[in-house]
């Protein structure tokens, strides 16, 4: 369903992502975990079509991103990290709109905003302009925006930033049930908690490579210790600072 | 969160904090600027240094022009009234620049919770952004009258005269920042959080047409209209006694300035050190003040009231006749945000306000010369310039912030599976609407009461309407191609080099338009051709070399758009 070949972006020196190749199934709900500033963001953008890559390719079922942009983005739903909205549109504005982008038919459109507003219950507040909206609710609102098409591929930033536990929990059954409809979810997350619980299959990516991919068991493995939890294969993998961080701390106390 | 300490340690505070603060805006300033590392940034400093530079050797030239000409024809004017007036003007000046940057730093800038978190009073953080606010209203007074004082200093050989400039620039805002800053803490109160913006607005809409009724009711020229041709009159001032009144700062100034140019120090010295007195008293006053004024206000801010979309809009499902519903979504998205956003809806009625002004107050006498030219083209055209004016202003705010308007939302539509053609084509047509729409009305309401005779007074319409609709595509363009999506505030979303090649390829636009219309006139009137055909010649001309550089604009409008990375 998504795949990425020797994917690479460059800002003049810096090398965000580098050489990434990806290869994730229909049905599979992939988590995309890096320390921050690691490329998580710039390859979701890519994998969108709102970065060009410097070099390498990525498909979205079968379709270059780069090549034939439009063709692409119909089967992709994206729900970006802090999502900026229209603050002067109402929440059932906003969905009619992105509805329209997105070429849903009108009958259809306004019945998916109705199961959507009600789904996320926010049928009650979905007259209010989105600049009175909390940070959740937007979240929310973004997320209904790229559900509406009812998208092949699903790709979310951080998705869970800013949702209190209920609607935290509410987002992680959306995502499965929309897998096990045969589509697929891409997500970066810093909550490895959820990583560990819910995905299929991961990735880590570190300083814009990829230092490990596969299921959790395929990740125990290649850190090479049975029954470690996700939180340390990542600092394993990824480089622990444990004993620089206690010496800092101690050097302050003086 | 108030503070203990003994009065007026606040202050001595807020002056060490302000001194800080302002340190900080220096750094921020030069690494935005020289030390950018970035050639366009470095190239735009050094631009605008060269302008400054210029107009400075300018206002040098225009300042040694009138001591030039003081000497050669004596004027009789009363020195210490004309420099009380100026700094009662000035004060005008003061009371709007400290009312938003008050409003903004208590509403807008979120550095303020920063400074109140930190272990400083209250009284130290509010009378620190005061110190700020008089320092930057300091050195922009030098900056606009720095060349000015140099040259009356070398003419009066009296190197002294810049320093005490300098110094009664220093102290006379001291008064206003104060009082506003006091004011704006109470204001605070009764403005919703999220409506500082708006309310920002709404005071710049009051002192505009503030500064124009003052300007109709105060200046002698507007009352009468025979006032310049007086020669050797005296010069007239402003009927404002108050100004230079001995019990307010402006009469306090302006004798100081008056005896400086004199050269009478010991007066200068007097009224001056009277200044820095009650500016002290004042500033101490209002640092102690500012605290207990902080508690009522600010911090008691009124949360905002939920807003909610009109029934009547909400009909609006997403429908414009002859258009498909992704150019439709994004018209009527855009017509949303311009008219539910008060700063955008500005750029609607401001210029019909100014057209107003410019023509209402004075249309009875400009009417009866329009029609003293009979029949015909020649009238007609004149009948077009209140529409020409509503174009040049809508079409440079409207056409050029377009695309900047969806401002970081941009990733909504740039994942969407549509191009960039299509988003410009609706922007086209969200911008050339309402535009062409306006433009016809004043063209046909000036028409209407030209009466330069039907067949010409339709013509005129269908060019006013033509040209709106090709000039506004070109300022679309031109918006994409020096698109800004960091911002959301409508003034500072459109590019200044945009503006400016935007008010550049419309004077070139209009004045061609008008020259072939000329020539069309002169050309029937030589060659004996029916000047009907000419007309309707020199308009297809105009409108088709419109439509085509308006074109040009869309291509490296949609060439900048296709490259664009939202980052």
């Amino acid at each position: 369903m998504l795949s990425t070949r020797l994917l690479t972006k460059r800002y003049g020196s810096l090398t965000a992502v580098e050489d990434l190749d990806l290869e994730v199934g229909a049905g599979e709900l992939f988590g995309f975990l890096g320390p921050n500033g690691a490329g998580k963001t710039t390859t979701i953008k890519m994998l969108v079509g709102l970065l060009r890559p410097s070099s390498g390719s990525a498909r979205v079922a079968g379709i270059d991103i780069t090549s034939e942009p439009e063709k692409a983005k119909a089967l992709i739903g994206y729900v970006p990290d802090a999502a900026t909205l229209y603050d002067k549109l109402s929440a059932q504005e906003f969905l009619e709109f992105s509805g329209d982008l997105y070429h849903v038919e009108r009958r259809l459109r306004d019945r998916r905003i109705a199961a959507l507003l009600k789904l996320f219950d926010l049928q009650e507040r979905g007259d209010d302009f989105l600049s009175s909206y909390s940070r959740g609710m937007r979240q929310k609102i973004s997320l209904a925006a790229a559900l509406l098409h009812d998208p092949q591929v699903l790709f979310l930033d951080e998705p869970t930033v800013g949702l209190d536990p209920q609607s935290a929990r509410q987002m992680k059954d959306i995502l499965q049930d929309f897998c096990r409809e045969g589509k697929t979810v891409f997500f970066s997350t810093h909550i490895l908690e959820i990583a560990e619980r819910m995905c299929t299959r991961l990735a880590i990516i570190n300083h814009g490579r990829l230092v490990a991919m596969g299921s959790l068991q395929d990740l125990r493995q290649m850190v090479g210790q049975d029954g470690q939890s996700l939180e340390q294969i990542f600092l394993e993998l990824t480089g622990s600072r444990e004993d620089d961080v206690s010496a800092v701390l101690r050097g302050l106390e003086g | 969160m108030a503070s203990k300490a003994r009065p007026g340690a606040g202050a001595w505070e807020g002056l060490a904090l302000g001194l800080l603060l302002w340190r900080v805006q220096l750094q921020m300033f030069i690494n935005q600027t020289i030390r950018s590392r970035q050639p366009g940034r470095i190239a735009g400093t050094i631009a605008g240094a060269a302008v400054i530079l210029l107009a400075w050797s300018w206002e040098g030239f225009i300042t040694w022009l009138g001591v030039q000409a003081s000497h050669r024809v004596p004027v009789r004017v009363d020195t210490v009234h004309l420099l009380s007036l100026a700094f009662l003007a000035y004060t005008g000046v003061l009371v709007f620049s400290s009312l938003v940057f008050s409003l903004n730093a208590l509403l807008l800038n979120p550095d303020l919770e920063m400074l109140l978190a930190a272990p400083r009073s209250v009284e130290s953080v509010l009378a620190s952004r005061m110190a700020v606010q008089v320092l930057r209203l300091f050195v922009l007074s030098l900056l606009f009258t720095g060349p000015a004082l140099v040259l009356l200093a070398i003419v009066n050989q009296n190197p002294l005269i810049p320093l005490a400039f300098a110094m009664l620039f220093f102290l006379y805002p001291i008064f206003v920042v104060v009082i506003i800053s006091l004011m704006s803490l109470l204001l605070v109160r009764i403005i919703p959080v999220g409506r500082g913006r708006e309310v920002l607005t709404v005071f710049g809409i009051a002192l505009a047409i503030g500064i124009n009724l003052a300007n109709f009711l105060l200046n002698p020229a507007l009352r009468d209209p025979g006032f310049a041709r007086h020669p050797g009159a005296a010069l007239s001032l402003p009927d404002v006694p108050a100004a230079s009144s001995s019990w307010l700062p402006s009469g306090w100034a302006g004798r100081s300035a008056a005896a400086v140019l004199s050269g009478d120090w010991p007066t200068a010295a007097q009224w001056l050190l009277l200044l820095l007195a009650a500016s002290a008293a004042v500033f101490a006053a209002g640092s102690v003040l500012s605290g207990r004024l902080y508690m009522t206000g600010w911090i008691q801010a009124v949360p905002p009231r939920r807003r909610h979309a009109a029934p009547r809009v909400r009909r609006l499902k997403g429908k414009v006749p002859l258009l498909s519903p992704v150019l439709a979504a994004v018209v009527i998205k855009d017509w949303r945000m311009r008219t539910r956003d008060l700063a955008q809806l500005v750029r609607f009625l401001m210029p019909v306000v100014f057209l107003f002004v410019i023509f209402g107050l004075r249309f009875p006498r400009l009417l009866g010369a329009v029609r003293s030219l009979g029949d015909g083209p020649p009238a007609a055209m004149i009948g077009l310039i209140p529409a020409w004016i509503l174009l040049f202003s809508l079409s440079i705010s409207l056409g050029l912030s377009a695309v900047s308007l969806e401002g970081k939302s941009i990733w909504v539509y740039a994942a969407s599976p549509n191009s960039t053609l299509r988003f410009l084509q609706a922007k086209c047509w969200s911008t050339a609407l309402p535009v062409a729409a306006l433009v016809a009305l004043a063209a046909l309401a000036a028409e209407i009461m030209i009466r330069p005779g039907w067949l010409w007074a339709v013509t005129a319409v269908a060019l006013a309407i033509a040209e709106a609709a090709a000039v506004t595509t070109l300022m679309v363009g031109i918006g994409a191609v020096f698109a800004r999506f960091d911002w959301t505030d409508a003034r500072r979303m459109m590019h200044p080099v945009g503006i400016f090649i935007g008010m550049g390829l419309f004077s070139i636009v209009s004045g061609i338009s008008a020259l072939l219309l000329v020539i069309s006139i002169a050309l029937a009137a030589v060659t004996r051709f029916p000047l009907f055909t000419t007309w309707l010649a020199a308009m297809t001309i105009s409108v088709g070399g419109a439509v085509a550089v308006a074109a040009l604009s869309l291509l490296f409008g949609n060439q900048r758009l296709r490259g664009l990375e939202v980052g």
